[in-house]
């Protein structure tokens, strides 16, 4: 405290006193500037254009790869906010805060304005002229085997346009890289179920059993899912549907379940596996594959109490259909491909095959279905870089020196690439290492098509359009990029295509009868597809396989403790940031956490029990060291963890990007370790092991939730109850 | 020692509060009905008296956004190019001249074809008012049939015989409230109780009517019809 004579009444009389300063020279009409101010007009204007009035447009949101159909409106040509668009099939009119974000990537102060060129470590600005006449040089005399194209998950004409170029020159080595996508399941669903994406109908289902599947917040579809959800909730025929989550980290699905199961990190295989054991109306061989499973082994190895598997086991068998999934935290290990198998086999076990997990339609042109990848293409372009294979190494879509687990170590990888060539909408880490950096349209200034992955009732192509004019002259769209590249080898084949939207058009009403525009004329054709923002279409269904199959399912033994680094470092994938591609829009730093509630900034959520082991509490600032390396983050107090876990959130801690991106939290990505699933070669993220120790620091921990925390200091605010001393008979 | 330092504190404050407004003071005051505003010089000098007094022009003619929207909106180019291309007549005043040089691009190449006009903004309200032109015309014009140039003038003044507008109301919420109390006298019942800041300005002031029983109006009766 401090001893002068300025006390509290003191400062507040002051302070009275400056705000009456304040407020009395803000008295006035000190805001109007008559005659100071221009006001542009329209020279041109269509006839719906009126000042202050909105006009909307329909669109595809490009935040992630769910596809959601999207409506602009625009006012005084500029678009201000987006809602979903009620014809999709995907998203039904809705949207999710991440999507609602994509303003802020378009009016986004760190975006790339001018193409640029090292010069040292600095970017020049050169023209658009200039860098295609440099990337036609720097092709010239270079073979098809020389190239590498790394990109993120690409769909529609984008893609075809992609091959076309990369076919022009011979090349195969098209990389797909996705940092969090589900690699696993799809490799996973096309042995167990003969097709890589079913249909999933959670609001078929009156129990809904997931194995780390955060399903509302962001796994494969999540706006999709959240509809499904809230119907399932309802229920079919009067019953509410149960949700019951098997995970070691609590996921946003997680805190929404009736039943959350702590489940010892990678043994969610075994606890299937014991749950079809409990369940016992399997018969042939997975009867006999299950056979070692008995509750009290599974117990064991799981942590998961003996009653709780009855109490779930007894919760399926009582209610018909139910629904299994797989997430990405059932399958981030070494046998992830084998957990996923385990909880699949589960479906065929309960017969959800046909009712719960149905065949789903797919687009009938199958070069425009979207190209997906995962870990496995990046290690394998890191590899050929490493050995110095590629003389040109483009790049789209993806950050890769960012997201790449470090272990990898793909930035040293990458400078060995002779020339390489940046798409960015952002100075990202990867354009960072860039020699030519090509500033790219956003989502709302650019044209396209979009064929989503998980495809909801029927077939879809997704249109994208120009909300508004490019807010930046040099800017371009992709689209525009590579038929200007496609020019440089095809001149012949591509000269009557002026830009992207003229080979769009043309490509779309090629194709007229087979998108449903038999019977119109092509300019009627264009402009209903354009207003609706969609081509809904009949397209072939896959076939279900129905018949299970337990063989070659090997689960290993849980893990044995190191010593060393005793706990799981589990990568948190929040609905806002996912792998951190979004990190520079603010809306997204700022939302909270739904679970911890805290902001701007990266933590490790940690046991309570485990914290008081450790010494550690909430605010210290600990340090987390894996075999590759070590990051410092502050420390969460969470009890929505496995006590033999640590979860650190995914897409903080760029080194570049931007403004708000650069410099907050840090990146998990850097102390993965390289270890690969077995059988799909996709990262397993969930395998680092890792050690914690305190650095003597402590900060305030920036979030919503007051200072006590989850505590309601025993005023009984929200009663809760041990599951396991709930009744089944109670409960649902 | 304090006491002083905090007497000086206090002291600085007040000089700073007054110079502060003093600096802004050539202003308007608030409260009288007509204010002119300063004389802003535009890009060209349009006439509003040829068109309004001499040619008989409807002002939403050409401010064709105003009942239509919230906000009036400046003419498009295109709508002086409509006309003044078939009027020969004065296709070579100065003013003319300069007009088509926005449209056809001027011929040192420094204004490029079809760029607006940069009018100079005369009729400014501050970001937190939000003034409805659309409701004002619907209420003056087609409901209660006044001409367009009375019902536009209440606020923009004789506009048909200036040349280049000049502002000449206040267009301050005393002023606002100017016409709002005199002709639409607003009930505490029939409005939103919402404290004495409204009062100040009487648009909540209660005022019986001969019979007694108060007057329900249509003006704003809540703050946020015009602060949103």
């Amino acid at each position: 405290m401090m001893d002068s004579g300025f006390d509290r009444r003191d400062f507040l009389k002051v302070l009275g006193w400056g705000g009456a300063a304040v407020a009395l020279s803000g008295c006035g009409n000190t805001s109007i500037e008559d005659g100071r101010e221009t006001v542009v007009s329209y020279s041109e204007p269509a006839d719906y254009v009126i000042p202050s009035i909105g006009v909307y447009y329909n669109s595809t949101c490009a935040q992630c790869d769910a596809g959601c159909s999207i409506n602009g409106r625009v006012r005084e040509g500029r678009v201000l906010k987006l809602e979903g668009n009620p014809a999709s099939t995907i998203n039904r009119g809705k949207m999710c805060g991440l999507g609602q974000a994509g303003v802020q990537h378009h009016y986004n102060p760190d975006r790339v304005r001018e193409p640029l060129l090292r010069k040292g470590d600095a970017g020049e600005t050169i023209t658009w002229e200039k860098a295609y006449a440099l990337i036609a040089e720097k092709m010239n005399g270079v073979s098809g085997e020389e190239v590498a194209f790394l990109s993120g998950g690409v769909s529609g004409h984008l893609k075809v346009l992609l091959g076309n170029y990369l076919d022009s020159f011979g090349c195969k080595n098209h990389f797909v890289y996705e940092a969090v996508a589900p690699g696993v399941m799809r490799a996973a669903n096309k042995k167990s179920y003969g097709v890589a994406m079913p249909r999933y109908s959670i609001n078929k289902a009156k129990v809904v059993l997931s194995f780390g599947a955060d399903f509302l917040g962001s796994w494969v579809s999540p706006v999709h899912f959240s509809q499904q959800y809230a119907q399932f909730r309802k229920g079919v025929d009067g019953q509410r549907g149960v949700l019951i989550q098997v995970e070691s980290k609590m996921t946003l699905t997680g805190a929404n379940a009736d039943r959350w199961v702590a489940v010892r990190p990678g043994t969610e295989g075994i606890l299937a596996l014991g749950i079809i054991n409990a369940l016992g109306t399997a018969t042939g061989d997975i009867a006999a594959a299950v056979k070692e499973y008995d509750r009290v082994r599974v117990s064991k190895e799981t942590g998961v109490t003996p009653g709780q598997i009855d109490k779930i086991a007894a919760l399926l068998k009582l209610r018909s259909p139910s629904l299994v999934l797989a997430g990405s935290a059932a399958e981030g290990y070494a046998h992830g491909s084998q957990n996923a198998a385990a909880i699949n086999l589960l479906n065929h076990v309960l017969g959800n095959i046909g009712k719960t997990v149905e065949a789903c339609e797919s687009v009938p042109f199958p070069q425009m279905a979207p190209a997906t990848g995962n870990t496995a293409a990046l290690k394998s372009l890191s590899d050929g870089l490493a050995a110095g294979k590629y003389k040109v190494l483009f790049s789209y879509a993806a950050n890769p020196v960012f997201t790449a687990p470090g272990a990898m170590k793909f930035k040293e990888s990458m400078a060995k690439a002779g020339f390489k060539v940046a798409f960015a909408h952002y100075m990202d880490e990867t354009a960072l290492q860039a020699d030519l950096v090509l500033p790219l349209d956003s989502a709302l200034e650019d044209w396209g098509t979009q064929v989503p992955e998980y495809l909801a009732t029927c077939a879809q192509v997704n249109i994208q359009q120009p909300l508004m004019e490019r807010l930046h002259a040099n800017t371009r769209g992709m689209g525009d990029i590579l038929l200007a590249l496609l020019k440089q080898r095809r001149a012949e084949e591509y000269k009557g295509y002026e830009d992207y939207y003229a080979y769009l058009r043309g490509a779309l009403l090629k194709n007229k009868g087979a998108l449903g525009g038999a019977n119109v004329d092509d300019d009627t054709f264009w402009n209903e597809t354009l207003t609706r923002g969609l081509i809904k279409l009949e397209g072939p269904v896959g076939a279900l396989s129905a018949k299970a199959n337990a063989a070659g399912l090997k689960l290993p033994a849980p893990a044995e403790g190191d010593a060393q680094y005793p706990l799981h470092l589990i990568p948190g994938v929040t609905a806002s940031l996912r792998d951190g591609r979004h990190t520079n829009q603010p809306w997204l730093q700022e939302s909270p956490d739904p679970l911890t509630t805290i902001v701007w900034d990266s933590w490790v959520e940690i046991h309570p029990k485990k914290a008081a082991e450790l010494h550690i509490v909430e605010g210290d600032i600990v340090e987390i060291t894996s075999k590759t390396g070590s990051i410092k983050a502050q420390a969460y107090l969470f009890p929505g963890i496995h006590p033999e876990a640590i979860s650190v959130p995914l897409g903080r801690g760029h080194e570049a990007m931007g403004r708000y991106a650069k410099g907050y939290g840090v990146n998990p990505f850097q102390i993965m370790d390289a270890v690969y699933d077995n059988e799909t070669g996709e990262l397993a993220m969930h395998e680092t092991r890792v050690r914690i120790s305190k650095t003597g620091q402590r900060v305030i921990v920036v979030k919503d939730e007051g200072s006590a925390g989850g505590s309601q200091a025993g005023k009984k605010i929200a009663v809760r109850v041990s599951t396991d001393d709930v009744d089944l008979s109670e409960e649902v | 020692m304090h006491r002083f330092l905090r007497l000086s504190v206090l002291l600085m404050g007040l000089f700073s509060a007054v110079s502060s407004y003093a600096t802004d003071a050539p202003q308007s005051a608030p409260m009288t009905p007509d204010s002119l505003g300063p004389l802003v010089e535009q890009p060209i000098e349009f006439p509003h008296n040829r068109h309004a007094k001499d040619m008989q022009i409807d002002c939403m003619y050409c401010h064709t956004y105003a009942r239509r929207s919230a906000v009036a909106g400046i003419p498009p180019l295109r709508k002086c190019i409509g006309c003044h291309q078939s009027i020969e007549t004065v296709r070579e005043t100065p003013r003319i001249k300069k007009l088509f040089e926005y449209w056809e691009g001027s011929k040192d190449g420094k204004i490029a074809a079809k760029t607006p006009v940069p009018w100079k903004k005369v009729h400014d309200l501050p970001d937190f008012v939000r003034f409805n032109h659309e409701r004002h015309i619907k209420r003056f014009i087609e409901q209660q049939n006044r001409p367009t140039q009375e019902a536009c003038g209440y606020c923009h003044g004789d506009v048909k015989e200036m040349t280049v507008a000049r502002r000449s109301k206040a267009l301050s919420m005393g002023w606002c409230a100017g016409c709002h109390e005199k002709d639409h006298p607003v009930t505490a019942e029939g409005g939103t109780p919402i404290g004495n800041q409204a009062y100040w300005y009487s648009f909540q002031k209660p005022v019986a009517n001969a019979s007694g029983s108060a007057i329900k109006a249509k003006g704003p009766n809540d703050c946020w019809q015009c602060h949103k």
